[in-house]
């Protein structure tokens, strides 16, 4: 067996607790366990990696036996791979406000079903709302002697509605996940916000398909910025030739002022204290003036493709580290909303999302909104519902035609791999023309 | 594992049976492997074991759950059901179940299988030799082999144990600015043949290179099994749960007897068929049945777990699943689209849709999706002619199982549904 040229070892232990309430029944509400470690060996070629469940990080022994295994794994590749240097360093975490841990589960139930309660108004027929704290407990060490520890918290909730009337049903939600402490006190309005737009969406229009202006809310802006850019910019799919802003460095993809930002250093749901592979983490530009400037990189793909920095390495719980996203948004530019609107005058306001997926290899994207509005005369008039958004990578930054000046983050969780990861996105209000909607209305 | 599993799944029953009226475990313990490729040869090795135990405790008809990973934390475990199962809202609950007589033991391992990263690596060079078949480039692709030993115990004196193998395989390929992807799963390693999956994802990044715009307008399509697969898996699977019927969330609810469907259409799940999903006992220790749950466009009846059943007066059918060391939920064993292929689905002029992209924003409630193609082609007579660049469909997943153009005898396996492709006639179609 060829010698081992670098080896991490990842050690997540934590804490799930869930509560799940339904038309006013707690359906569960309890703590789950887990430890899982995943072991990394670089032999002569590619990855050796191991998975187990609570593994000792204090026994040498333990350790030595579990490296020479992931070698042996590693036997079987033939891909060549390099890990770039990259700088080291743990970012404190920041207090949460109040820590959920010192709350009992009973009174963090009752807090959920007031908030439940609230999205009953009349016309909802069903409502739901679901709790999730996570307290991670993470340790790190790799063959090149650097370690680190830290902990994170996170918890949040969700909160749907369904309105029906006369067989047609409607949905409205409203969430919030955050890395700032208990978020359960006093947030009866968005139950009743999901409520309201459950009930509004029955009379709601579907849009009439075709080539239109848009205008993208906060929320929607930025599933569009993690859809539309952050995927294609992951240098794991660029090495791959899976991306098409693979080998486009330099050159203008968007619009000008259009600025587009990973930073996992912000205290948003995306935030990392360091990443998976203990490298330091810090803000990196992927578009500056509408020129692409920078991919997402790992210590591998940083070696292997260049132009950017290697700290956005994350993974899942017993699963290996791979590129991605963090806290992505566009930066502010200096359009109000009403400009926007007014600068519209035919078009559709989309509102909130129901999420998005992207080939980035292909460069097409497609999202969807929880609902929206027709633009007319650059007012807001009837109300639309599934509308979705489909576009190409290389020509739509081109088509942002104004930059509002009004970012909001919101916290999301991202599915790449069969790995999901807490992320956060945002983005100013934006113009968009020549958007293809998706909808069968006349 | 250096633990008797047996022996801590009795103690926890024994110690749980003295603080809840009725105790449950659901133990997994497993080993898998998986061979990636990176730059078109293996660029990752991976092995996992893992062991997890599920506890569920009832105590005055309130259900408490927990689970873990770590053997040597079965007291917190325990403790965390009891202490989740007194916020629980307490129901009417008849019992977990006894002994029961299972009707036929369906194959659900491999016997021949191992899972060793060499085996893995050798179905990856099949499918780079598939791949080899067209000219293009490989992005992406993996295969992987498990083998995993399921048990349910309970303390009205039921054990059962099952052993699954899985073998999947998948390849991701790129010609310029146009991709294909294919995949197949199976429990037994002769149902994959890697050569072909690799081959058909070249084919489709090769042949939908250079495709011509559509005009915006209504046309007769043809869903592949795998977009089948992925809008009724988010659209019309919900809506046979029935805690989803009985909670005012499944537009099937009042449906029952009904003829909502094209009577062509039959829907049901089968435990005893080879699948991924074949069991003889579900997720919580009851025996499972064959469901039929749509009769030629008729809705005869959903899918109920204990729980469910309990609370609403219904029979459990069997319908409970779990994924990892989650609780279990009402769901599909091995779930088959039926219908009679009538004539050939691509007669005439139509066009054909590989996948979609972005299922999972379509709409659960209303059935309402708008989704982006890929791989779309011009079929004539079945064949596909002419690749088509870029568009979206847009159409309610309910209202077409209602007017179906025909179904194809490609039948195959997504996941946990098996799927004929199908003809849809006048549908939306946004041309970019």
């Amino acid at each position: 067996m060829s010698e081992v040229r670098y080896y991490d070892i990842r050690c997540v232990r934590g804490e799930v607790t869930r509560i799940d309430i339904e038309n006013r029944v707690v359906e569960s509400a309890g703590t789950s366990f887990f430890d899982r470690t995943v072991v990394r060996a670089l032999a002569s070629n590619g990855w050796g990696i191991l998975i187990r469940d609570h593994v000792d990080l204090d026994s040498k022994h333990e350790i030595d036996t579990l490296v020479r295994e992931a070698a042996r794994l590693a036997a079987v590749t033939k891909d060549h791979l390099d890990l770039a240097d990259a700088p080291r360093g743990t970012l404190p975490v920041p207090p949460p406000g109040e820590d959920p841990r010192e709350i009992d589960l009973e009174e963090k139930t009752r807090l959920l079903a007031e908030i439940e309660g609230a999205a009953r108004i009349p016309g909802v027929t069903n409502t739901r709302a679901n709790y999730t704290e996570g307290v991670d407990t993470v340790r790190f060490l790799d063959s090149e002697g650097n370690e680190n520890t830290y902990e994170s918290i996170r918890s949040g909730f969700s909160v749907v509605a369904i309105a029906s009337r006369n067989g047609v049903m409607q949905m409205g939600s409203e969430r919030e996940h955050t890395i700032r402490g208990f978020n359960l006190r006093g947030r009866h309005d968005l139950g009743r916000k999901a409520g309201e737009v459950a009930v509004s969406l029955l009379d709601a229009k579907i849009p009439k398909g075709g080539m239109q202006r848009a205008v993208l809310d906060p929320e929607l802006a930025g599933v569009f910025t993690h859809e539309a850019v952050g995927h294609a910019s992951e240098g794991d799919l660029v090495r791959e030739g899976a991306s098409v802003l693979g080998g486009r460095i330099g050159e203008r993809i968007g619009c000008k002022g259009l600025v587009i930002v990973d930073d996992p250093t912000l205290h948003e749901f995306g935030f990392m204290p360091v990443d998976a592979e203990g490298v330091a983490v810090h803000r990196t530009e992927i578009i500056r003036d509408g020129i692409l400037t920078s991919y997402l990189h790992n210590r591998e793909t940083l070696a292997a493709v260049g132009d950017g920095i290697a700290g956005h390495a994350r993974a899942e719980h017993g699963a290996p580290p791979i590129v991605r996203m963090s806290n992505t948004f566009i930066e502010n530019g200096d359009a109000t909303r009403e400009e926007i609107l007014a600068e519209c005058r035919q078009g559709i306001l989309l509102i909130g999302s129901r999420g998005g997926q992207v080939d980035p290899g292909r460069g097409v994207f497609q999202f969807n909104a929880e609902y929206g509005y027709l633009i007319e005369g650059g007012e807001t008039t009837g109300m639309l519902r599934d509308v979705s958004l489909s576009g190409e990578i290389l020509t739509t930054l081109h088509n942002i035609a104004l930059i509002g000046d009004d970012r909001r983050m919101n916290p999301g969780y991202c599915g790449k791999g069969g790995q999901v990861v807490p992320v956060s996105d945002g983005a100013p209000h934006l113009l968009l023309k020549d958007a293809i909607i998706g909808g069968r209305g006349e | 594992m250096n633990m008797n599993g047996e022996d801590l799944i009795e103690k926890v029953l024994r110690e749980g049976e003295r603080l809840a009226d009725e105790v449950e475990v659901f133990s997994a313990r497993g080993r898998s492997v998986i061979t990636e490729i990176k730059k078109g040869i293996i660029g990752v090795a991976e092995e996992s074991e893992a062991w997890s135990m599920a506890i569920r405790t009832v105590r005055n008809g309130q259900i408490g759950f927990s689970s873990t990973g770590d053997p040597d934390r079965w007291k917190d475990c325990l403790d965390a059901a009891l202490a989740s199962g007194r916020l629980a809202t307490p129901q009417r609950w008849g019992g977990f179940p006894g002994p029961a007589a299972l009707t036929g033991a369906p194959l659900t391992a491999d016997e021949s299988l191992t899972v060793a990263v060499e085996d893995a690596a050798r179905l990856v060079d099949d499918l780079l030799a598939g791949a080899a078949e067209y000219p293009v480039e490989v992005i992406g692709g993996s295969a992987d082999l498990g083998r995993s030993h399921l048990s349910i115990s309970n303390s009205n004196g039921i054990t059962y144990e099952i052993e699954r193998t899985v073998v999947g395989v998948s390849m991701e390929t790129i010609r310029e600015q146009s991709t294909g992807y294919e995949f197949d799963v199976s429990p037994f390693r002769n149902d994959i043949n890697p050569h072909a999956v690799g081959e058909r994802a070249a084919m489709l990044a090769a042949r939908s290179l250079g495709g011509r715009d559509i005009e915006t307008g209504r046309y007769d399509i043809v869903l592949s099994p795998v977009a089948v697969a992925s809008l009724i898996g988010q659209v019309l699977i919900p809506a046979l749960s029935g805690r989803n019927v009985k909670a005012g969330r499944s537009p099937l609810a009042d449906s029952v007897e009904e003829q909502v469907f094209d009577e062509s259409l039959s829907i049901y799940d089968d435990p005893f068929a080879p699948g991924p999903g074949s069991t003889a006992w579900d997720a919580e220790g009851v025996p499972t049945r064959r469901l039929v749950f749509i009769d030629q466009g008729v809705v005869r009846r959903f899918a109920y777990d204990l729980k469910t059943g309990y609370r609403y007066g219904e029979e459990s059918t069997g319908s409970a699943v779990r994924t990892g060391s989650e609780p279990p939920v009402i769901g599909v064993h091995n779930l088959f689209i039926d219908g009679t292929p009538e004539k050939e689905p691509g007669y005439g002029r139509a066009v054909w849709v590989h996948d979609v992209v972005g299922a999972h924003t379509a709409n659960p409630f209303s059935g309402d999706f708008s989704v982006e193609v890929a791989n779309p082609f011009w079929m004539e007579d079945g064949e596909l002619v002419e690749p088509i660049r870029a568009a979206m469909l847009s159409g309610n997943v309910f209202e077409m199982l209602g007017e179906i153009g025909g179904f194809g005898n490609d039948v195959r396996r997504v996941g946990r549904l098996t799927v004929p492709s199908i003809r849809l006639n006048n549908q939306q179609i946004i041309g970019k």
